[in-house]
């Protein structure tokens, strides 16, 4: 861990040094998520009570799926990148390292686009967290943290999939942005109000559902709106947890099929 | 003892036929054709502790594929690879401890930190001890001159002082086995000689098994002891260069003014190739010879007063080779 924290601060102090640059990667992380909750507003102030939801509780989904985002683009965001750091060679001077090549990918660079995302994303959710109408036991603090925590995981297994495809195929850059876009289409709401075949589309195919809106169902007691079963949405974290490992499984086999990058 | 074994190495990429036009290329999406293009074919090899290799070919002869399979960068499709005793795409980690490896055309640092940055988190990476670290830093800052600017970051060094820079963080572990490929690309000449005395001081003094692929033949006759030629993704020469001089560079010419001036002139196993007086000039005949050979042949029967020898220089061998193996693949 040590190791990891002094490469993150060196990286981190080499942007800074690009001071423009710096600002306008925070400026454009913030911009984008507050556009996201401008349109987030207007929908909730035009559609009082979202799918049976109250606004609130939709405020409470939006924010964690938002913080969740800003978390994974701060911890596990490189890896949407791989398809430039194969281009590089930077893959190949990775395994001349004794060190995982997947820890390599996240400490490549620092992404500064990732605090304007946490800036907002940590702004909405405090609001949120104070005006939704939950009664904050520590159980489900608790959960609220461990939901949290499986949304990363969610999101960066869907990353590291995109990740472990982008070590042969570089296209894969354009899915990385389709699905970011997606995400932040439909992650913000309740999944419930869309139709079944894209509801189950974002739950089984793409598990976007287990990033926030599950377990912000299981939070603000709306389990009973859901087409899936209630242990199903309560263990939306152990879903996220499960579905990363795999991701990382795939990973590690799609390296060991890596052809390298550059001449024969 | 052998610090490289490769054995019938071989490695096949599969790709999709390319069609040529624009309905071939729509019958490619449709349905395309796989074909296998073995990039690297049964090469076997060694090199020795304290030994430079030359790993030289053509433009996509193999010789990247074949340094990423013994770097454990590739998985071999067959044969067998051990460095240091280890088969690198089993235990890469392991492997990576005792190699090193430069890239001449891509850097293998932090493009955003200063040199000196990445060397120290390669230091904390291989876990090398601080007081080592130093004394080694202080060497290579010695014989490449790193101080002038390792406090610059990478992305604005020259690519002369980048690869100074790699070649460091290289050998900052300290590793038995290096491999540089292309280390010297786009350098200018007194840059390029320091790299090289900085290479046989790693070989001679530090002992380490070098393996190097490079076009630059200047490199090659200063530093190379042993050279592995491979085309078209096989080996087919294993030896010094006096060897691959014999073999391919048999095109010398040896210029000799006699004492007397006879009016003929002849010498068994060589060739007369100019007779003008005194001055005459020999060429290798049947069953060519050495340069050495054909001047013992000549002065057992002639008295000699001037002497000059023009032998192909390494790049018209190289060439000779090349196409010589173009010939037997044909």
């Amino acid at each position: 861990m040590g190791l990891v924290w002094r490469i993150t601060r060196l990286n981190f102090r080499a942007v800074l040094e690009y001071r423009a640059e710096f600002m306008l990667k925070v400026a454009v992380g913030a911009a984008w998520q507050i556009s996201v909750v401008v349109f987030a507003t207007v929908l909730l102030t035009r559609f009082p009570g979202m799918g049976g939801w109250a606004t609130s509780d939709v405020l409470l989904l939006a924010s964690m799926r938002l913080l969740s985002h800003g978390l994974y683009v701060l911890l596990l965001g490189r890896v949407t990148w791989t398809h430039i750091i194969v281009q590089l060679g930077q893959i190949d001077a990775f395994m001349l390292r004794p060190m995982p090549v997947y820890r390599q990918v996240q400490l490549a660079f620092f992404n500064v686009n990732a605090v304007g995302d946490l800036l907002v994303a940590a702004s909405l959710f405090a609001g949120a967290v104070l005006v939704v109408d939950v009664d904050w036991t520590p159980a489900r603090i608790v959960y609220l943290v461990v939901a949290l925590v499986g949304g990363v995981l969610a999101e960066g297994a869907i990353g590291t999939v995109l990740g472990s495809i982008a070590l042969h195929a570089p296209a894969t850059a354009y899915w990385s942005l389709w699905l970011d876009e997606m995400m932040t289409a439909f992650g913000n709401y309740p999944l419930h109000i869309l139709p079944g075949l894209v509801r189950d589309a974002f739950t089984f195919v793409v598990p976007l559902a287990f990033v926030a809106y599950l377990p912000a169902a299981v939070l603000t007691g709306h389990v009973d709106t859901l087409a899936v079963p209630g242990w199903l949405a309560v263990a939306s974290p152990l879903v996220g947890l499960l579905a990363y490992l795999a991701s990382r499984l795939l990973w590690k086999r799609s390296l060991r099929a890596y052809k390298g990058y550059g001449g024969t | 003892m052998d610090a490289i074994i490769a054995r019938d190495l071989t490695k096949t990429f599969h790709t999709i036929a390319r069609r040529p036009g624009f309905v071939g290329g729509l019958k490619s999406l449709v349905a395309p054709a796989r074909i296998a293009k073995t990039a690297v074919d049964g090469v076997s090899f060694s090199v020795r502790e304290g030994e430079l290799l030359a790993l030289l070919g053509p433009n996509g002869a193999g010789k990247s594929t074949t340094i990423k399979m013994l770097t454990g960068i590739l998985v071999p499709t067959s044969g067998s690879v051990h460095v240091a005793g280890i088969e690198p795409h089993r235990d890469r980690e392991r492997n990576a401890r005792t190699i090193g490896a430069v890239f001449g055309q891509r850097t293998q640092l932090w493009w955003d930190l200063p040199a000196r940055d990445s060397l120290a988190i390669l230091r904390d990476i291989f876990g090398v001890e601080a007081e080592e670290y130093r004394r080694r830093l202080s060497e290579f800052d010695d014989l490449l001159g790193l101080s002038e600017f390792w406090d610059t970051r990478i992305r604005h060094l020259s690519l002369g002082q980048r690869v100074r820079c790699d070649l460091a963080a290289a050998l900052i572990h300290d590793p038995k086995i290096v491999f540089l490929d292309e280390p010297t690309i786009g350098m200018d000449v007194v840059v390029k000689e320091q790299v090289r005395e900085f290479l046989r001081h790693q070989v001679e003094r530090r002992g380490r098994a070098v393996v190097l692929t490079t076009h630059d033949m200047t490199e090659v006759n200063r530093l190379a002891e042993r050279i592995v030629l491979i085309n078209h993704g096989r080996l087919f020469f294993d030896g010094s260069l006096t060897e691959l001089r014999s073999r391919f560079g048999a095109t010398w010419q040896v210029h000799v003014t006699l004492a007397d001036a006879p009016a003929e002139v002849a010498v068994p196993g060589l060739r007369v190739l100019r007779h003008d007086g005194p001055r005459v000039a020999f060429g290798p005949g049947e069953g060519a010879t050495t340069t050495h050979e054909a001047l013992r042949l000549i002065i057992e029967r002639y008295a000699i007063s001037d002497l000059t020898i023009e032998e192909n220089d390494l790049e018209d061998v190289m060439r000779e080779a090349y196409l010589h193996r173009e010939q037997v693949t044909a």
